[in-house]
Protein backbone atom coordinates (compact mmCIF):
# COMPACT_ATOMS: atom_id res chain seq x y z
CA UNK A 1 0.00 0.00 0.00
CA UNK A 2 2.74 2.06 1.01
CA UNK A 3 4.83 1.86 -2.65
CA UNK A 4 1.58 2.34 -4.45
CA UNK A 5 0.94 5.71 -2.13
CA UNK A 6 4.90 6.37 -2.97
CA UNK A 7 3.88 6.11 -6.74
CA UNK A 8 1.19 7.92 -6.95
CA UNK A 9 2.71 10.96 -4.68
CA UNK A 10 5.60 10.70 -7.25
CA UNK A 11 3.88 10.92 -10.28
CA UNK A 12 1.53 13.68 -8.79
CA UNK A 13 4.74 16.15 -8.02
CA UNK A 14 5.59 14.93 -11.58
CA UNK A 15 2.40 16.21 -13.50
CA UNK A 16 2.74 19.48 -10.49
CA UNK A 17 5.90 20.13 -11.84
CA UNK A 18 4.75 20.06 -15.76
CA UNK A 19 1.70 21.88 -15.25
CA UNK A 20 3.64 24.60 -13.06
CA UNK A 21 5.58 25.61 -16.15
CA UNK A 22 3.29 25.44 -18.87
CA UNK A 23 4.97 27.09 -21.44
CA UNK A 24 8.66 25.73 -20.89
CA UNK A 25 7.21 22.11 -20.62
CA UNK A 26 5.38 22.81 -23.94
CA UNK A 27 8.61 23.60 -25.51
CA UNK A 28 10.12 20.98 -24.21
CA UNK A 29 8.04 17.98 -25.44
CA UNK A 30 8.10 20.23 -28.63
CA UNK A 31 11.48 19.76 -29.08
CA UNK A 32 11.32 16.15 -27.96
CA UNK A 33 8.48 15.31 -30.45
CA UNK A 34 10.08 17.27 -33.71
CA UNK A 35 13.58 14.94 -33.01
CA UNK A 36 11.25 11.83 -32.89
CA UNK A 37 9.05 12.83 -35.71
CA UNK A 38 11.92 12.71 -38.32
CA UNK A 39 12.63 9.32 -38.20
CA UNK A 40 8.50 8.56 -38.00
CA UNK A 41 8.53 10.43 -41.05
CA UNK A 42 11.36 8.80 -42.65
CA UNK A 43 9.91 5.45 -41.74
CA UNK A 44 6.09 6.49 -43.48
CA UNK A 45 7.80 7.32 -46.54
CA UNK A 46 10.17 3.94 -46.70
CA UNK A 47 6.81 1.91 -45.65
CA UNK A 48 5.25 3.45 -48.14
CA UNK A 49 7.69 2.20 -51.02
CA UNK A 50 8.21 -0.33 -49.49
CA UNK A 51 4.86 -1.52 -50.15
CA UNK A 52 5.07 -0.47 -54.02
CA UNK A 53 7.92 -2.52 -54.38
CA UNK A 54 7.00 -5.95 -52.65
CA UNK A 55 4.13 -5.93 -55.43
CA UNK A 56 6.68 -5.92 -57.87
CA UNK A 57 8.14 -9.27 -59.58
CA UNK A 58 11.76 -9.39 -58.48
CA UNK A 59 12.28 -13.18 -59.94
CA UNK A 60 14.26 -13.59 -62.54
CA UNK A 61 12.36 -13.52 -65.69
CA UNK A 62 12.61 -11.78 -68.89
CA UNK A 63 10.00 -11.09 -71.06
CA UNK A 64 10.31 -12.38 -74.87
CA UNK A 65 8.20 -9.54 -77.19
CA UNK A 66 7.40 -11.25 -80.76
CA UNK A 67 6.84 -9.09 -83.60
CA UNK A 68 3.29 -7.91 -84.38
CA UNK A 69 3.32 -10.03 -87.89
CA UNK A 70 4.41 -12.95 -86.02
CA UNK A 71 1.50 -16.08 -87.02
CA UNK A 72 0.84 -18.85 -84.69
CA UNK A 73 3.40 -21.23 -86.24
CA UNK A 74 6.38 -18.44 -85.81
CA UNK A 75 5.34 -18.60 -81.78
CA UNK A 76 5.39 -22.05 -81.35
CA UNK A 77 9.13 -21.61 -83.09
CA UNK A 78 10.21 -19.60 -80.55
CA UNK A 79 8.66 -21.49 -78.13
CA UNK A 80 10.22 -24.42 -78.64
CA UNK A 81 13.85 -22.46 -79.28
CA UNK A 82 13.50 -21.41 -75.67
CA UNK A 83 12.52 -24.43 -74.16
CA UNK A 84 14.87 -25.76 -75.38
CA UNK A 85 17.92 -22.95 -74.36
CA UNK A 86 19.63 -24.31 -71.15
CA UNK A 87 19.08 -20.78 -69.36
CA UNK A 88 15.25 -21.19 -69.55
CA UNK A 89 13.85 -22.95 -66.00
CA UNK A 90 10.25 -22.20 -67.30
CA UNK A 91 8.12 -21.06 -70.30
CA UNK A 92 4.68 -19.43 -70.42
CA UNK A 93 3.48 -18.61 -73.23
CA UNK A 94 0.92 -15.30 -73.03
CA UNK A 95 -1.54 -14.82 -76.21
CA UNK A 96 -1.66 -11.10 -77.45
CA UNK A 97 -5.56 -11.39 -76.78
CA UNK A 98 -4.85 -12.30 -72.98
CA UNK A 99 -2.57 -9.50 -72.41
CA UNK A 100 -5.03 -6.79 -73.58
CA UNK A 101 -7.44 -8.52 -71.22
CA UNK A 102 -5.47 -8.00 -68.33
CA UNK A 103 -4.37 -4.52 -69.14
CA UNK A 104 -7.78 -3.73 -69.48
CA UNK A 105 -8.63 -5.48 -65.98
CA UNK A 106 -5.87 -4.14 -64.14
CA UNK A 107 -5.45 -0.15 -65.39
CA UNK A 108 -8.18 2.66 -65.79
CA UNK A 109 -7.45 2.28 -69.60
CA UNK A 110 -10.47 0.13 -70.76
CA UNK A 111 -11.78 3.07 -72.66
CA UNK A 112 -8.89 3.94 -74.44
CA UNK A 113 -8.09 0.64 -74.80
CA UNK A 114 -12.01 0.16 -76.67
CA UNK A 115 -11.61 3.27 -78.77
CA UNK A 116 -8.34 1.53 -80.41
CA UNK A 117 -8.49 -0.48 -83.88
CA UNK A 118 -6.95 -3.90 -83.27
CA UNK A 119 -4.48 -5.09 -80.71
CA UNK A 120 -1.58 -2.77 -80.34
CA UNK A 121 0.00 -5.90 -78.08
CA UNK A 122 2.35 -8.74 -79.43
CA UNK A 123 2.39 -12.27 -78.40
CA UNK A 124 4.82 -12.58 -75.42
CA UNK A 125 6.89 -15.28 -73.71
CA UNK A 126 7.26 -14.93 -69.98
CA UNK A 127 10.59 -16.62 -69.59
CA UNK A 128 11.81 -17.98 -65.55
CA UNK A 129 15.54 -17.76 -65.78
CA UNK A 130 17.98 -20.12 -64.56
CA UNK A 131 20.81 -17.86 -63.78
CA UNK A 132 21.29 -15.14 -61.26
CA UNK A 133 24.30 -14.00 -62.70
CA UNK A 134 23.55 -11.03 -64.74
CA UNK A 135 26.28 -11.65 -67.14
CA UNK A 136 24.37 -14.72 -68.46
CA UNK A 137 21.18 -13.49 -68.29
CA UNK A 138 22.53 -10.52 -70.82
CA UNK A 139 24.03 -13.38 -72.97
CA UNK A 140 21.02 -14.71 -73.08
CA UNK A 141 18.94 -12.07 -74.26
CA UNK A 142 21.20 -11.52 -76.95
CA UNK A 143 20.85 -14.82 -78.69
CA UNK A 144 16.76 -14.80 -77.71
CA UNK A 145 17.00 -11.32 -79.53
CA UNK A 146 18.46 -13.13 -82.53
CA UNK A 147 15.33 -15.57 -83.06
CA UNK A 148 13.48 -15.11 -85.96
CA UNK A 149 10.09 -12.59 -85.26
CA UNK A 150 11.23 -11.72 -81.85
CA UNK A 151 10.97 -7.84 -81.14
CA UNK A 152 12.23 -7.03 -77.92
CA UNK A 153 13.68 -9.04 -74.95
CA UNK A 154 12.74 -7.01 -71.80
CA UNK A 155 14.33 -7.94 -68.37
CA UNK A 156 11.98 -5.52 -66.23
CA UNK A 157 12.94 -7.61 -63.22
CA UNK A 158 16.42 -5.32 -63.14
CA UNK A 159 14.90 -2.50 -61.82
CA UNK A 160 12.80 -3.61 -59.62
CA UNK A 161 15.52 -5.50 -58.07
CA UNK A 162 17.43 -2.57 -57.48
CA UNK A 163 14.78 -0.58 -56.20
CA UNK A 164 14.39 -3.49 -53.45
CA UNK A 165 18.02 -3.01 -52.79
CA UNK A 166 17.20 0.95 -52.27
CA UNK A 167 14.71 0.20 -49.92
CA UNK A 168 16.88 -2.58 -48.03
CA UNK A 169 19.56 0.55 -47.84
CA UNK A 170 17.06 2.85 -47.14
CA UNK A 171 16.22 0.79 -44.07
CA UNK A 172 19.14 0.53 -42.77
CA UNK A 173 20.08 4.41 -43.38
CA UNK A 174 16.51 4.64 -41.44
CA UNK A 175 18.05 2.34 -38.55
CA UNK A 176 21.05 4.57 -38.32
CA UNK A 177 19.27 7.67 -37.86
CA UNK A 178 16.89 6.58 -35.82
CA UNK A 179 19.92 5.36 -33.43
CA UNK A 180 21.33 8.82 -33.65
CA UNK A 181 18.12 10.66 -33.39
CA UNK A 182 17.08 8.04 -30.29
CA UNK A 183 19.95 8.53 -28.29
CA UNK A 184 19.95 12.20 -28.72
CA UNK A 185 16.71 12.54 -27.86
CA UNK A 186 17.79 10.79 -24.16
CA UNK A 187 19.96 13.24 -24.03
CA UNK A 188 18.06 16.20 -24.15
CA UNK A 189 15.23 14.53 -22.15
CA UNK A 190 18.17 13.94 -19.68
CA UNK A 191 19.23 17.12 -20.08
CA UNK A 192 15.48 18.91 -19.75
CA UNK A 193 15.11 16.71 -16.37
CA UNK A 194 18.39 17.72 -14.69
CA UNK A 195 17.15 21.22 -15.21
CA UNK A 196 14.56 20.22 -13.16
CA UNK A 197 16.93 19.09 -10.79
CA UNK A 198 18.86 21.84 -10.35
CA UNK A 199 15.62 23.75 -9.65
CA UNK A 200 14.98 21.31 -7.31
CA UNK A 201 18.17 21.63 -5.42
CA UNK A 202 17.08 22.53 -2.16
CA UNK A 203 14.25 20.04 -2.03
CA UNK A 204 16.62 17.10 -2.64
CA UNK A 205 19.21 18.29 -0.60
CA UNK A 206 16.40 18.97 2.05
CA UNK A 207 14.54 15.52 1.34
CA UNK A 208 17.81 13.31 1.47
CA UNK A 209 18.99 15.04 5.11
CA UNK A 210 15.16 14.04 6.72
CA UNK A 211 15.64 10.56 5.51
CA UNK A 212 14.93 10.69 1.41
CA UNK A 213 16.65 6.94 -0.25
CA UNK A 214 18.40 7.66 -3.45
CA UNK A 215 15.09 6.06 -5.16
CA UNK A 216 12.82 8.35 -3.23
CA UNK A 217 14.54 11.70 -4.89
CA UNK A 218 15.04 10.22 -8.10
CA UNK A 219 11.49 8.42 -8.25
CA UNK A 220 8.94 12.23 -9.45
CA UNK A 221 11.94 12.82 -11.99
CA UNK A 222 11.51 8.96 -13.44
CA UNK A 223 7.96 9.75 -13.97
CA UNK A 224 8.90 13.59 -15.10
CA UNK A 225 11.01 12.27 -17.53
CA UNK A 226 8.42 8.99 -18.89
CA UNK A 227 5.88 11.68 -19.33
CA UNK A 228 7.65 13.61 -20.96
CA UNK A 229 8.90 10.68 -22.95
CA UNK A 230 5.44 9.87 -23.36
CA UNK A 231 3.31 12.84 -24.61
CA UNK A 232 6.58 13.80 -27.05
CA UNK A 233 6.01 10.51 -28.35
CA UNK A 234 2.01 10.93 -29.08
CA UNK A 235 2.74 14.53 -29.97
CA UNK A 236 5.78 12.84 -32.85
CA UNK A 237 3.19 10.20 -33.93
CA UNK A 238 0.43 13.29 -34.35
CA UNK A 239 3.23 15.48 -36.46
CA UNK A 240 3.68 12.30 -38.61
CA UNK A 241 0.19 11.71 -39.42
CA UNK A 242 -0.51 15.03 -41.13
CA UNK A 243 2.70 15.20 -42.35
CA UNK A 244 2.06 11.87 -44.02
CA UNK A 245 -1.78 13.14 -45.08
CA UNK A 246 -0.42 16.70 -46.49
CA UNK A 247 2.39 14.61 -48.23
CA UNK A 248 -0.03 11.83 -49.47
CA UNK A 249 -2.35 14.75 -51.20
CA UNK A 250 0.74 16.50 -52.74
CA UNK A 251 1.48 12.92 -54.26
CA UNK A 252 -2.00 11.87 -55.85
CA UNK A 253 -1.90 15.35 -57.96
CA UNK A 254 1.94 14.08 -59.07
CA UNK A 255 1.22 11.43 -60.19
CA UNK A 256 -1.08 10.22 -62.97
CA UNK A 257 -4.14 8.18 -62.53
CA UNK A 258 -2.58 4.69 -63.59
CA UNK A 259 0.21 4.68 -60.80
CA UNK A 260 -2.85 4.73 -58.23
CA UNK A 261 -0.61 2.01 -56.37
CA UNK A 262 1.78 5.20 -55.44
CA UNK A 263 0.53 5.96 -51.83
CA UNK A 264 1.19 7.27 -48.43
CA UNK A 265 1.12 4.46 -45.56
CA UNK A 266 0.11 5.40 -42.41
CA UNK A 267 1.06 4.23 -39.61
CA UNK A 268 -0.89 1.64 -37.63
CA UNK A 269 -2.00 1.60 -34.02
CA UNK A 270 0.87 -0.95 -33.01
CA UNK A 271 3.33 1.42 -34.41
CA UNK A 272 2.25 4.40 -33.15
CA UNK A 273 1.87 2.55 -29.56
CA UNK A 274 5.27 1.71 -30.48
CA UNK A 275 6.90 4.73 -30.92
CA UNK A 276 5.06 6.11 -27.45
CA UNK A 277 6.71 3.77 -25.61
CA UNK A 278 10.01 4.26 -27.12
CA UNK A 279 10.13 8.05 -26.86
CA UNK A 280 8.41 6.93 -23.28
CA UNK A 281 11.86 4.62 -22.15
CA UNK A 282 14.12 7.29 -23.90
CA UNK A 283 12.70 9.85 -21.27
CA UNK A 284 12.85 7.45 -18.62
CA UNK A 285 16.44 6.76 -19.29
CA UNK A 286 17.26 10.11 -19.70
CA UNK A 287 15.88 11.30 -16.52
CA UNK A 288 17.53 8.19 -14.54
CA UNK A 289 21.47 9.73 -16.20
CA UNK A 290 20.49 13.16 -15.46
CA UNK A 291 19.67 12.36 -11.57
CA UNK A 292 21.98 9.45 -11.16
CA UNK A 293 24.54 12.56 -11.65
CA UNK A 294 22.64 14.95 -8.95
CA UNK A 295 22.62 12.41 -6.90
CA UNK A 296 26.57 11.75 -7.25
CA UNK A 297 27.03 15.33 -6.28
CA UNK A 298 24.89 16.03 -2.98
CA UNK A 299 25.00 12.63 -0.91
CA UNK A 300 24.57 13.95 2.16
CA UNK A 301 26.54 11.22 4.10
CA UNK A 302 29.93 12.00 2.64
CA UNK B 1 21.03 4.69 22.60
CA UNK B 2 23.67 6.65 21.29
CA UNK B 3 27.18 5.64 21.85
CA UNK B 4 30.03 6.99 20.40
CA UNK B 5 33.57 4.85 20.62
CA UNK B 6 36.40 6.75 19.33
CA UNK B 7 34.90 8.56 16.79
CA UNK B 8 37.13 11.04 14.48
CA UNK B 9 35.87 12.46 11.29
CA UNK B 10 37.80 14.21 8.88
CA UNK B 11 36.72 16.61 6.03
CA UNK B 12 37.86 16.43 2.42
CA UNK B 13 41.43 19.13 2.53
CA UNK B 14 42.51 17.33 5.84
CA UNK B 15 40.41 19.54 8.72
CA UNK B 16 39.91 17.40 11.48
CA UNK B 17 36.55 18.25 13.28
CA UNK B 18 36.33 15.15 16.05
CA UNK B 19 38.97 13.48 16.96
CA UNK B 20 38.99 9.99 19.93
CA UNK B 21 35.41 11.30 20.86
CA UNK B 22 33.88 8.22 23.09
CA UNK B 23 30.70 8.97 24.54
CA UNK B 24 26.98 7.73 25.30
CA UNK B 25 23.63 9.53 25.44
CA UNK B 26 20.93 7.16 27.23
CA UNK B 27 17.53 6.71 26.11
CA UNK B 28 15.19 9.07 27.35
CA UNK B 29 17.80 11.71 28.33
CA UNK B 30 18.42 15.17 27.61
CA UNK B 31 22.36 16.42 26.73
CA UNK B 32 23.56 19.51 26.08
CA UNK B 33 26.26 19.35 23.54
CA UNK B 34 28.34 22.70 24.71
CA UNK B 35 31.72 24.42 23.73
CA UNK B 36 33.21 27.81 21.61
CA UNK B 37 31.97 27.89 18.06
CA UNK B 38 34.50 25.27 15.74
CA UNK B 39 34.53 23.07 18.78
CA UNK B 40 33.31 20.40 16.68
CA UNK B 41 29.36 20.33 18.22
CA UNK B 42 27.87 20.24 15.14
CA UNK B 43 29.74 17.42 13.46
CA UNK B 44 28.78 15.31 16.40
CA UNK B 45 24.91 15.90 16.11
CA UNK B 46 25.33 15.83 12.07
CA UNK B 47 26.93 11.77 12.87
CA UNK B 48 24.62 11.02 15.79
CA UNK B 49 22.02 12.10 13.18
CA UNK B 50 23.12 9.65 10.62
CA UNK B 51 23.59 12.46 8.44
CA UNK B 52 27.41 12.31 8.23
CA UNK B 53 29.39 9.27 8.65
CA UNK B 54 32.82 8.82 11.20
CA UNK B 55 36.10 8.60 9.30
CA UNK B 56 37.16 6.43 12.10
CA UNK B 57 35.48 4.87 15.27
CA UNK B 58 32.14 3.39 15.49
CA UNK B 59 28.60 5.24 15.85
CA UNK B 60 26.05 3.09 17.08
CA UNK B 61 22.22 4.68 17.39
CA UNK B 62 19.46 2.02 19.01
CA UNK B 63 21.95 -0.67 18.73
CA UNK B 64 22.56 -0.46 14.79
CA UNK B 65 26.24 0.49 13.56
CA UNK B 66 26.02 3.07 11.17
CA UNK B 67 29.58 2.12 9.64
CA UNK B 68 27.80 -1.09 8.60
CA UNK B 69 24.52 0.26 7.26
CA UNK B 70 24.55 1.11 3.24
CA UNK B 71 23.26 4.51 2.18
CA UNK B 72 19.50 3.29 1.44
CA UNK B 73 19.14 1.64 5.52
CA UNK B 74 20.70 4.85 6.66
CA UNK B 75 18.46 7.29 5.06
CA UNK B 76 15.37 5.08 6.65
CA UNK B 77 17.51 5.20 9.76
CA UNK B 78 17.28 9.35 9.58
CA UNK B 79 13.58 9.14 9.37
CA UNK B 80 13.27 7.83 13.00
CA UNK B 81 15.15 10.98 14.24
CA UNK B 82 13.99 14.32 14.19
CA UNK B 83 17.00 17.19 13.20
CA UNK B 84 16.54 21.25 14.09
CA UNK B 85 19.15 22.57 11.62
CA UNK B 86 21.17 25.57 12.40
CA UNK B 87 19.75 27.19 9.61
CA UNK B 88 16.63 25.59 9.40
CA UNK B 89 16.63 24.73 6.25
CA UNK B 90 13.28 25.44 5.06
CA UNK B 91 11.75 25.15 1.63
CA UNK B 92 10.63 28.62 0.51
CA UNK B 93 8.42 27.87 -2.40
CA UNK B 94 5.92 26.39 -0.31
CA UNK B 95 3.83 27.03 2.91
CA UNK B 96 4.56 25.60 6.42
CA UNK B 97 1.75 23.10 6.18
CA UNK B 98 3.78 21.64 2.82
CA UNK B 99 7.34 22.21 4.41
CA UNK B 100 5.86 19.78 7.73
CA UNK B 101 4.90 17.50 5.52
CA UNK B 102 8.01 16.64 3.71
CA UNK B 103 9.02 14.13 6.33
CA UNK B 104 5.89 12.38 5.72
CA UNK B 105 5.42 12.37 2.11
CA UNK B 106 8.99 11.36 1.66
CA UNK B 107 7.93 7.87 4.05
CA UNK B 108 4.91 7.36 1.69
CA UNK B 109 2.05 8.08 4.70
CA UNK B 110 -1.50 8.67 3.34
CA UNK B 111 -3.23 12.00 2.89
CA UNK B 112 -5.63 11.99 5.81
CA UNK B 113 -2.75 10.68 8.24
CA UNK B 114 -0.34 13.24 7.17
CA UNK B 115 -3.13 16.06 7.46
CA UNK B 116 -4.01 14.72 11.24
CA UNK B 117 -0.13 15.11 12.00
CA UNK B 118 1.24 17.97 9.99
CA UNK B 119 -1.61 20.03 12.22
CA UNK B 120 -1.04 18.11 15.91
CA UNK B 121 2.88 19.21 15.10
CA UNK B 122 1.46 22.94 14.07
CA UNK B 123 -0.06 23.09 17.09
CA UNK B 124 2.52 21.96 19.24
CA UNK B 125 4.60 24.65 18.42
CA UNK B 126 1.96 27.33 18.05
CA UNK B 127 1.72 27.54 14.33
CA UNK B 128 -1.18 26.32 13.24
CA UNK B 129 -2.89 29.30 12.65
CA UNK B 130 -0.59 29.95 9.89
CA UNK B 131 -0.38 26.69 8.55
CA UNK B 132 -0.74 28.46 4.92
CA UNK B 133 2.10 31.30 5.52
CA UNK B 134 5.13 31.07 3.13
CA UNK B 135 8.26 30.76 5.20
CA UNK B 136 9.19 34.45 4.23
CA UNK B 137 6.49 35.69 5.98
CA UNK B 138 7.47 34.01 8.98
CA UNK B 139 9.74 35.57 11.88
CA UNK B 140 13.24 34.07 12.87
CA UNK B 141 11.57 32.99 15.68
CA UNK B 142 8.88 31.01 13.84
CA UNK B 143 11.04 29.42 11.46
CA UNK B 144 12.48 28.06 14.34
CA UNK B 145 9.72 26.86 15.65
CA UNK B 146 8.51 25.27 11.89
CA UNK B 147 11.49 23.60 11.48
CA UNK B 148 10.80 21.63 14.67
CA UNK B 149 7.61 21.13 13.83
CA UNK B 150 9.03 19.26 10.51
CA UNK B 151 11.68 17.57 13.04
CA UNK B 152 8.38 15.90 15.83
CA UNK B 153 5.86 15.18 13.09
CA UNK B 154 7.54 11.63 12.13
CA UNK B 155 7.08 11.40 16.38
CA UNK B 156 10.72 10.66 16.95
CA UNK B 157 12.44 8.72 19.47
CA UNK B 158 15.74 11.14 19.51
CA UNK B 159 15.31 14.62 18.50
CA UNK B 160 18.44 16.76 18.05
CA UNK B 161 18.50 20.44 17.82
CA UNK B 162 21.79 22.31 16.38
CA UNK B 163 21.82 25.64 17.76
CA UNK B 164 18.02 26.11 18.20
CA UNK B 165 18.12 29.80 20.12
CA UNK B 166 21.03 31.05 18.43
CA UNK B 167 20.03 34.07 17.06
CA UNK B 168 16.62 34.43 19.24
CA UNK B 169 16.34 36.99 21.48
CA UNK B 170 15.58 35.97 25.41
CA UNK B 171 11.90 35.55 25.23
CA UNK B 172 12.05 33.43 21.92
CA UNK B 173 14.75 31.13 23.53
CA UNK B 174 13.07 30.22 26.34
CA UNK B 175 9.88 29.69 25.07
CA UNK B 176 11.81 26.86 22.45
CA UNK B 177 13.75 25.68 25.52
CA UNK B 178 10.35 24.82 27.34
CA UNK B 179 9.06 23.62 23.99
CA UNK B 180 12.12 20.86 24.38
CA UNK B 181 11.74 20.47 27.70
CA UNK B 182 7.89 19.29 27.00
CA UNK B 183 9.42 16.74 24.28
CA UNK B 184 11.96 15.26 26.87
CA UNK B 185 9.16 14.89 29.89
CA UNK B 186 7.08 12.65 27.63
CA UNK B 187 10.06 9.85 26.86
CA UNK B 188 11.94 11.74 23.76
CA UNK B 189 15.70 11.55 23.86
CA UNK B 190 16.76 15.31 23.08
CA UNK B 191 19.69 16.18 21.91
CA UNK B 192 21.08 19.97 21.46
CA UNK B 193 23.70 22.35 21.09
CA UNK B 194 24.70 25.12 22.50
CA UNK B 195 27.46 27.94 23.61
CA UNK B 196 25.33 29.88 25.68
CA UNK B 197 25.91 28.95 29.60
CA UNK B 198 22.63 30.32 30.58
CA UNK B 199 20.86 27.91 28.54
CA UNK B 200 22.56 24.69 30.18
CA UNK B 201 21.84 26.46 33.63
CA UNK B 202 17.89 26.61 32.79
CA UNK B 203 18.01 23.52 31.19
CA UNK B 204 19.85 21.59 34.22
CA UNK B 205 20.64 19.04 32.21
CA UNK B 206 24.23 16.87 31.44
CA UNK B 207 26.78 17.84 29.31
CA UNK B 208 28.87 17.06 26.73
CA UNK B 209 31.35 19.78 26.68
CA UNK B 210 33.99 19.80 23.49
CA UNK B 211 37.29 21.62 22.95
CA UNK B 212 38.62 21.82 19.60
CA UNK B 213 36.80 18.25 18.25
CA UNK B 214 38.28 16.55 21.45
CA UNK B 215 35.81 15.86 24.67
CA UNK B 216 37.05 18.46 27.58
CA UNK B 217 37.45 17.65 30.85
Amino acid sequence: MSWLRLQGHALGEAMRRISAQPVASAFSILVLAIAIALPVLAAVVLQSVGAIASSLETDPHVNVYLALDASGDDAKRVGEALRASPDAYSVQFVPRAKALEQLKATTHLADVIDSLQGNPLPDAYIVRVRAEDSNRIAAAREAWAKLPKVDQVAADFEWARRLGNWIRFGRRLLTAIALALGISVAFIAGHLIRLQALAHREEIEVSQLIGATAADVRRPFLYHGLLQGALAGGLAVGLGAIAAVWLGAELRALTPEYASELKIVSLDLTWSLGVVGLAAGLGLAGAWWAVARELRQFSPSR
Amino acid sequence: MIQFSAVAKRYPGGQEALRGVTCEVASGEMVAVTGHSGAGKSTLLKLAAGIERASTGTVVIQGQNLGALGETALAILRRRIGFVFQDHKLLFDRNAYDNVALPLRVAGFARDEIGRRVRAALDKVGLLAREKAMPVALSGGEQQRLCIARAIVNRPAILIADEPTGNLDAEYARAILELFQSFHRVGVTVILSTHDESVIQRLGCRRIALAAGTLAA
